[in-house]
């Protein structure tokens, strides 16, 4: 059996505005580093240049270019222009479970496990099949009849976990965030598919002027299949990065790759899911991922087998 | 490094000092409430970072304000993307621009310099004068040398009450002989030429034969790359460089070309009409469209087979029902389906071979469609 031992929180990506993981110094931090803001942390909100850190015991703190604390709340949503706060309430039962925001759309979970999509659609981000904004939320028909446990929003792109542990993603592909073949990624020869590496691993030199299927765009939900059948329990999405939580405690991530937000130690940007070595080889179990628009902040607790 | 006399160095950083703000304290915007006060503590930031000398965080921090900027100039139709975002990044691309040609600088530095100079004049907004015009002509100028040669080859004119009375009201399309063969472009443009004068800027270019197709795309390249790839090669996808404003970009070009007098008529200024580039290679397709304004389409190189539908008839055209393409018809015009679109067979039309010093007159709302019979450079101007 596992022994769970206490955890602590690890951020990785954009820092410019001192916020944490503070060992960046304004700048970026290219692998996981174990934050240095002390308390229980259960809650993280990143918007871009300041991190909300929400304590169990309801103390709220803000890392960068805003600073404050408040105390009583059980949550937080931070964006440049607006810091939201959930205060305390008392026996209220909650009808819907999740609301995710992106740049310019919304998704919402139900208690039914349903996923329901509004505002802008310009990139596929609503997942109804079209480039048509919805004004109301409209109702995910291509999930109809798979109860969905977790829902992210990135920038313009849209992530969903089903109760077994299958994961669903649609929107905007341009840096490989939808983990689907992009031609940016190609152009710079970073697509890392498993038809381009050689037995030992090398990459395979691509044939010039050899065609390509590249997706920009996917406007209905698609199944994505993790490396070695891995089942998801959670999913953050940053403004073109997305991260993921498996079963068995580990990370992966893909997409945007410039501040480090992936975490492999490098500012590449990937179009298919990595694990995120750091944590295997600490032998850290990862249990909570949540992405800031360019960092990525993980709950892992140490994984002693007995 | 850049190897080479001390001497050209020199030449073009002072070229570029000069082209600054004379204080310190100019070196900056204003940008009001849209932009966030975390962009604007970055910019800042950035600005003294530059005067300090301090060159590489100066491009850490312009990098983090330009794809800051990038997200909102993303977020929603472009035409409600707001000024001040785009202000915001044309400011981080004069920094980065900057950063790269300040010596010691790679030998790629001003081509990348120049990249990113165009990424200003494309995606932001006019600052500081419109400084990035005269940032982008210095560098153009260090990279481009020797001289240009000239270049020669080989009806009746509407009075303004005339063209307005019989054409303009009625909405009746006319092609106008005798207004544009007199511009210098007619003699002086050809794929030489216009390599020589903007070949190493960066501008848009439609990949794909149609932008109704699937594997239609957008991408960005320099003149002189989509030359070579998409002109003189041996031709597999068919490039574009449809509907740019070059002319507001490389303000020399406009010197080759007039605005028709026609366009007084209208009640905008001249500053309002829009000026687009459409140069590519025999066989770009226009899918059947209609814009909301007046448009006189010159041609100057090549010629083009253009097919003209009245608004009258846009029942028999099959619209897109979408948002996005409802100006853009489901039908192609010389392969129609027509058990798909019967009622396209019996629509009326114009059509016509526009060739070089010719002007067509395109009523607004009125449906064209245009393909490229030989390599071909046109120039449109939008008026209202």
């Amino acid at each position: 059996m596992t022994e769970e031992l206490p955890g602590a929180w690890f951020g990785f990506g954009f820092c410019g505005f001192g916020q944490e993981p503070v060992s960046g110094h304004g700048r970026w931090v290219l692998s996981p580093e174990q934050l240095r803001a002390g308390g229980d942390i259960c809650h993280v909100s990143a918007s871009w240049s300041y991190t909300a850190l929400v304590t169990r015991g309801g103390h709220v703190e803000l890392s960068g270019s805003a600073k404050g604390s408040a105390d009583g709340c059980r949550d937080a949503w931070a964006s440049e222009g607006l810091l939201v706060l959930l205060r305390d309430r008392s026996g209220s039962r909650a009808e819907l479970q999740r609301l995710e925001l992106g740049i310019e759309h919304a998704l919402l979970l139900d208690a039914a496990g349903q996923v329901f999509s509004w505002g802008g659609g310009r990139h596929g981000q609503l997942g109804h099949g079209t480039l048509e904004a919805e004004p109301e939320p409209r109702l995910l028909e291509a999930l109809q009849g798979l109860p969905m446990a977790q829902l992210a929003a990135g920038g313009w792109h849209s992530v969903c976990v089903s109760e077994t542990g299958d994961i669903y993603i649609w929107g905007w592909n341009e840096s490989g965030q939808l983990a689907l073949p992009t031609r940016s990624l190609a152009e710079d020869k970073r697509t890392v598919t498993g038809e381009a590496l050689n037995e030992d691993g090398s990459e395979v030199e691509r044939v010039a002027g050899a065609p390509a299927h590249f997706i920009t765009i996917q406007p209905f939900p698609a199944l994505l299949d993790l490396p070695l059948g891995s089942e998801a329990v959670g999913a953050s999405c940053g403004s073109r990065h997305t991260a993921v939580v498996t079963r068995t405690g580990e990370l992966y991530t893909w997409g945007w790759g410039k501040y480090g937000q992936l975490g492999h130690k490098d500012t590449t940007s990937l179009d298919q899911p990595c694990r995120v070595e750091y944590f295997v080889e600490k032998q850290l179990q990862v249990k909570t991922v949540t992405c800031g628009p360019w960092n990525t902040y993980v709950y892992a607790v140490e994984n002693r087998n007995s | 490094m850049a190897g080479g006399p001390e001497g050209l160095r020199d030449a073009l950083w002072d070229a570029l000092l000069a082209l600054l703000p004379p204080t310190k304290e100019e070196l900056k915007l204003d940008l009001g409430e849209e932009v966030d006060r975390g962009t604007v503590l970055l910019l800042q930031q950035a600005a003294e970072l530059f005067l300090g000398g301090r060159r590489g965080e100066c491009l850490q921090a312009s990098e983090a304000v330009l794809d800051h900027a990038w997200e909102k100039l993303n977020a929603g139709p472009w035409q409600d993307v707001g000024k001040a975002w785009r202000q915001a990044y044309a400011f981080g691309c004069l920094l980065k621009t900057l950063c790269l040609c300040q010596p010691p600088r790679e030998a790629t530095a001003v081509s990348a310099a120049l990249r990113v100079c165009d990424m200003g004049l494309l995606m932001g907004a006019a600052i500081l004068g419109d400084i990035l015009i005269r940032v982008a002509a210095v560098l153009q100028a260090h990279l481009v040398s020797g001289k240009r040669p000239d270049r020669s080859p080989g009806q009746e004119l509407p009075s303004t009450k005339h063209f307005q009375k019989h054409f303009l009201v009625p909405g009746r399309p006319v092609v106008l002989e005798g207004v544009a063969d007199h511009w210098p472009c007619m003699k002086k443009w050809s794929v030489d030429y216009v390599r020589e004068v903007a070949g190493c800027r960066t501008v848009p270019v439609e990949v794909g034969s149609r932008y109704t197709d699937k594997n239609w795309s957008q991408t960005l390249m320099t003149v002189s790359e989509f030359i070579s790839k998409y002109i003189e090669s041996e031709v597999r996808d068919v490039g574009y460089l449809a509907q740019h404003q070059l002319f507001d970009q490389i303000p020399e070009l406009k010197h080759d070309i007039g605005v028709p007098d026609y366009c007084c008529l209208g009640s905008g200024e001249e500053e309002e009409i829009t000026i687009n580039a459409w140069f590519g290679p025999a066989g770009t397709v226009s899918p059947l469209h209609q814009d909301p304004q007046q448009n006189f389409l010159a041609q100057v190189m090549g010629r083009k087979y253009i097919r003209l539908y009245s608004p009258q008839d846009s029942e028999a055209l099959y619209p897109h029902e979408t948002h996005l393409l409802h100006n853009t018809s489901q039908v192609d015009v010389e392969n129609p389906d027509l058990e798909k679109f019967p009622r396209f067979a019996e629509a009326p039309f114009l059509s016509c071979v526009l060739a070089p010093g010719e002007i067509l007159f395109i009523p607004v709302k009125h449906w064209h469609y245009v393909r490229a019979l030989d390599l071909s450079f046109s120039v449109s101007f939008w008026w209202s």
